[in-house]
């Protein structure tokens, strides 16, 4: 598992992952400084949003880039077939998989935290908050990135639907809304497109509370919606592993 | 068919030449039937609803609302300088106010806008918007918004040169109980009443506060109560020269 996790890693230099990931997040920030500094009050608050919600999309898709890129390269070149050969079970090499990502995202998160907290006057409390919080929306969209290069092969199917699933996990506020806002407009309790809604926000976790802009500007208000991250993280990051476990064994090469 | 394949075996390059050209020339048609054809482009766009607000912002609100504030402070920007703030909508310029409120209600960047800038446009007339903007975003939590609404009192006041709402808003202002509030915010009512003519009211006002200091309701700096002092007496003479009678306030319904 370890060989696996530095051979992730490694694909990461190799890829120019890290490189280019935090070539466009120090892009970004630089943009987010002139823009934040162009606003008549409250520069500072307003780089800092600019900054971190800029980040934070350039982070998540390009790691689903990454994650289904390198999957469906393993699966062309036969890689995958020649690491199952050796003593490593189907788990171990998810998780080998898994972790490896995991910590290459760690790898660009930590200089992201670090020049908000030296280059922005924050809360610190709340941009510690981000930083774990959007590590683990990572955690969470990387696990599915994984999941669907497993089951689809093909890097193009994989990262549509990574990027749909990172969409319309980060929409689940509104469509959560829409269910109440139908019920409202129509006298049919639960109309179809509220029951189509119900049933997509079981299905789908609601990454739009992860990772807000505004912590590491006015603090943690709510100390509940980061119980509601953490139960939701706790959850659907096992559900995703089983499923890419499952999926797995299955699976005849 | 066979003399066909052979003619365009022979002739293709020349069949797609003109065929270019055909469609080089339909282009110069469409580009001239169009050309007329532009997009519009509105100094301030209608506000966006609230359900395309949630769906855009992707569940950070906060991003959002810096965008689009920063939408809303360079509306005008036409690229070649500003347009003049007497030809924007300013029902619409309420509207995003409004709406970027819904999105972040602590942030100081859009009543700095709208007392700072909007309130300097040369058609005194929609000053209204501005200052239903700032009535709405103060009164939410007047303790924290106080100086809003002084800024909605000075606007009514200087720009508008509207007595009875500068005084409307320096009613409100006076409600604030905020520590860090100084004591001129509980005085305005007297100044702009003062101004109004109404005697009695200044005189009520700074009553009312020379009695709860002296009660110890509240704690007056001594350069506070001189000021007091200072603007009761400087007053005097006229008061007297209108025969001014304080019990005569009390018998009135304010």
């Amino acid at each position: 598992m370890k060989s696996i996790l530095k051979y992730i890693l490694k694909n990461g230099l190799r890829d120019r992952l890290y490189l280019g990931l935090l070539t466009f997040i120090a892009l970004a920030f630089a943009v987010s400084i002139f823009l934040g500094s162009t606003m008549m009050v409250e520069q500072n608050q307003s780089s800092i949003a600019y900054a971190l919600g800029t980040s934070r999309t350039i982070l998540s898709l390009g790691m689903i880039l990454f994650v289904c890129i390198n999957v469906a390269r393993a699966f062309d070149n036969k890689e995958i077939e020649f690491i199952l050969s050796k003593p490593i079970s189907r788990e171990q090499f998810i998780l080998g998989y898994l972790l490896g990502f995991f910590i290459a995202n760690l790898l660009i998160l930590l200089p992201i935290i670090s020049a908000v907290l030296l280059v922005f006057k924050v809360d610190k409390i709340g941009a510690l908050y981000w930083f774990l919080t959007t590590l683990s929306e990572n955690l969470i969209v990387i696990s599915f990135a994984l999941l669907g290069s497993l089951i689809l092969k093909n890097s193009f199917s994989a990262i549509l639907a990574s990027f749909g699933f990172y969409a319309v996990s980060r929409l689940m506020g509104m469509f959560v809304m829409t269910i109440d806002f139908t019920d409202e407009l129509t006298s049919a309790k639960h109309g179809e497109l509220g029951i189509a809604l119900k049933i997509l926000s079981v299905i789908f976790p609601r990454l739009d509370l992860f990772s807000q802009s505004s912590w590491p500007i006015y603090g943690v208000k709510d100390n509940m919606v980061l119980w509601v991250i953490f139960f939701q993280s706790t959850i659907y990051l096992p559900l995703m592993i089983f499923m890419a476990f499952h999926d797995f064994k299955k699976k005849q090469f | 068919m066979k003399n066909f394949k052979l003619f365009f075996y022979i002739y293709s390059h020349k069949i797609f030449f003109w065929l270019f050209v055909v469609v080089f020339v339909a282009q110069i048609f469409f580009w001239k039937a169009t050309e007329k054809y532009r997009l519009v482009d509105e100094i301030v766009p209608p506000a966006p609803s609230n359900h395309l607000i949630k769906a855009s912002s992707f569940g950070d609100n906060e991003f959002l609302f810096r965008t689009l504030a920063l939408r809303l402070q360079n509306s005008g920007d036409i690229f070649a300088g500003f347009v003049s703030l007497d030809k924007y909508d300013y029902s619409r310029v309420y509207d995003w106010m409004s709406t970027l409120d819904k999105l972040n209600a602590d942030s100081r960047l859009i009543p700095s806008l709208a007392s700072y800038y909007y309130a300097q446009t040369q058609n005194k007339g929609d000053l209204k918007y501005v200052l239903q903007y700032l009535d709405e975003h103060s009164s939410r939590d007047i303790d924290k918004n106080w100086w809003w609404l002084f800024q909605a009192t000075f606007i009514a006041k200087k720009d508008l040169n509207d007595l009875d709402k500068s005084l409307y808003f320096a009613q409100k202002l006076a409600q604030n109980n905020a520590k860090e509030a100084p004591i001129w915010t509980r005085q305005m009512p007297a100044f702009i009443g003062e101004k109004k003519g109404d005697s009695c009211m200044a005189f009520k006002v700074i009553k009312n506060l020379i009695d709860e200091s002296e009660s110890g309701k509240r704690q007056i700096s001594v350069e506070e109560m001189n000021f007091m002092r200072h603007f009761i007496n400087e007053r005097l003479s006229k008061l007297k020269k209108q025969n001014f009678n304080p019990a005569e306030c009390y018998s009135i319904k304010s």
